[in-house]
């Protein structure tokens, strides 16, 4: 099922173009990686891609509405989450509890059965034992797994992450990988992520799409299976 | 004190004001919107003068203008992402350009401005204590039925936009509660210091609070203590009201700034004794 759909898009900022007559279909249920230079407009496609940003010219579509016809569940990293105002007054659970705010609406009662996820996944992203802590008190890292864990709550059908391993040690980062990967295996969620760390990232990866600027133009390039799960054009 | 009708009145109004505006305050602040609350009460202080000239009720006047107001700013902060207080800086100054040419217009206007400027316990007209009643009670209502979403703009605005958040909405929202609070709270603590209100409790709550629901009942309380003290001073020592509430929650704020620096302080020597004690022990059984 092909996700999101851009068709000659382009866009820039001020008079400049940055993405140029880009075509690109995302498959669901794939880890899929973004990657390129500085300045390649990987955040820019991301958040065309979202609907945060409106093309100059071309088609956007994100498929919102899932074949049962209810609502697709999406969560967002964005770049640089962790640099959040840091005198925000809340504690690392709550923050990660309102997660679940989209999903439970105005007046639905957040339950222990809410709790209890709240918990497994501040488990899994290793900040269970700072869970009281404020968020304004953590390093760089934590706040970026606070923000992962905040989007994982959500139970989302398709998680995006602009380079969500800023700030996060090798092991961490691996962890990441690792889990975003299982996510994707066993519940079918599709993850498309902006990254860096492209060697340490590509086993993990169904489908890697490259940004890349060129003398007179922009290419984008579309490399499938990278290790080979699904199969699927990305 | 309190067997005055006109005293009542003020301690209602001052009440009611003292819960709304604070629990503005907080998310004002959290959204780096501190200054709005001054620009709004210019561009009220616009609307009355307009009422006045135009022989309407200033109160409303002064009401619809700020929430007109507040609908302006919201539309510009979206066209001006990358300066977002540049909209502030041009609306404050535009109504206040307004309100003093207007006031020009209508001879002896100028003198029943005091009150609009400085506050007057004795402005709070039933009129106004209505609409005071009213702006705390949709504000109360708003600020507890769209919490979550609430929330979850202040924290980011995009992240809420893709969960389902409609932010734009929200944001419209807010902005048309920012101008009628403001608005409500002129004739208590008048134009110049209708801020200190919104600004000084919320300030306060976010040094102390270690959660969200706990910053908004600290600003809250913060603002009642801050407005009941002030208004009694006021009444005793005749002086502004709006003065004297904006200068008791500036001490609060002092103080409680003071006594964390004292603390962390303790915080740190205290170890470093702990340290040395350890040190000398060590010396101890090492020479022994």
């Amino acid at each position: 099922m092909i996700l999101s759909s851009m068709r000659d898009v382009v866009f820039g900022y001020g008079q400049e173009a940055v993405i140029e007559n880009l075509s690109l279909d995302i498959h669901a249920g794939q880890l899929i990686g973004i990657t390129g230079e500085n300045g390649a407009a990987k955040s820019t496609l991301l958040k065309l891609m979202l609907g945060l940003l409106k093309p100059w010219s071309g088609t956007v579509n994100f498929r919102r509405i899932q074949e049962d016809g209810t609502r697709l569940n999406v969560a967002y990293v964005p770049q640089q989450a962790a640099s959040f105002n840091t005198g925000f007054p809340s504690k690392v659970s709550e923050l990660v509890s309102s997660g679940y705010y989209s999903r439970l609406g105005l007046f639905r009662r957040f339950k222990a059965e809410h709790r209890q996820k709240v918990e497994q996944v501040l488990q899994r992203t290793e900040m269970w034992a700072y869970r009281n802590r404020k968020i304004g008190d953590l390093s760089g890292g934590q706040k970026q797994r606070v923000c992962i864990a905040r989007a994982l709550v959500q139970e989302p059908d398709v998680l995006v992450l602009d380079e969500p391993t800023t700030g996060m040690d090798a092991a961490s980062r691996m962890k990441l990988y690792g889990m975003l990967r299982e996510d994707v295996s066993r519940h079918g969620r599709t993850v498309i992520m902006v990254t860096h760390g492209l060697e340490e990232a590509t086993p993990y990866l169904d489908a890697l799409i490259h940004l890349e600027r060129k003398e007179g133009g922009w290419q984008c390039s579309v490399t499938n299976s990278c290790n080979g799960p699904s199969g699927q054009e990305a | 004190m309190l067997s005055y009708e006109f005293m009542q009145r003020a301690f209602w109004a001052g009440g009611l004001i003292a819960i709304i505006a604070p629990l503005l305050g907080v998310y004002l602040m959290l959204r780096r919107q501190a200054l709005m609350a001054d620009t709004l009460s210019h561009v009220s202080l616009a609307g009355v003068a307009l009422g006045s000239v135009l022989h309407l009720n200033p109160a409303l006047s002064g009401f619809a203008v700020a929430v007109a107001g507040g609908l302006i700013i919201e539309q510009l902060r979206r066209s001006y992402r990358t300066y977002s207080e540049m909209p502030v800086a041009i609306i404050m100054t535009s109504g206040l350009a307004l309100a003093v040419v207007l006031m020009s217009l209508k001879q002896n206007l100028s003198k029943s401005f005091g009150s609009y400027l400085f506050g007057s316990i004795v402005a709070v007209s039933n009129t106004q204590l209505a609409l005071i009643a009213l702006v705390a009670l949709l504000g109360v209502a708003y600020f507890i039925i769209l919490r979550r979403p609430l929330y979850s703009m202040i924290f980011d605005e995009e992240t809420a936009e893709i969960s389902g958040v409609r932010v734009k909405a929200l944001s419209f929202s807010f902005a048309v509660l920012t101008g009628m609070t403001v608005a409500a709270a002129m004739p208590v603590v008048g134009v110049l210091l209708v801020s200190a209100l919104i600004v000084l409790p919320a300030s306060l709550a976010l040094r102390i609070a270690a959660g969200f629901t706990s910053a908004i009942f600290i600003a809250i309380g913060t603002g009642m203590l801050g407005v009941f003290s002030g208004l009694s001073v006021s009444y005793y020592a005749d002086t502004p009201p709006g003065g004297t509430i904006a200068l008791i929650l500036l001490s609060f704020l002092l103080v409680t700034i003071l006594i964390q620096r004292l603390l962390r302080l303790i915080g740190r020597r205290r170890p470093q004794k702990t340290i040395q004690s350890k040190e000398s022990n060590i010396h101890e059984i090492l020479e022994a």
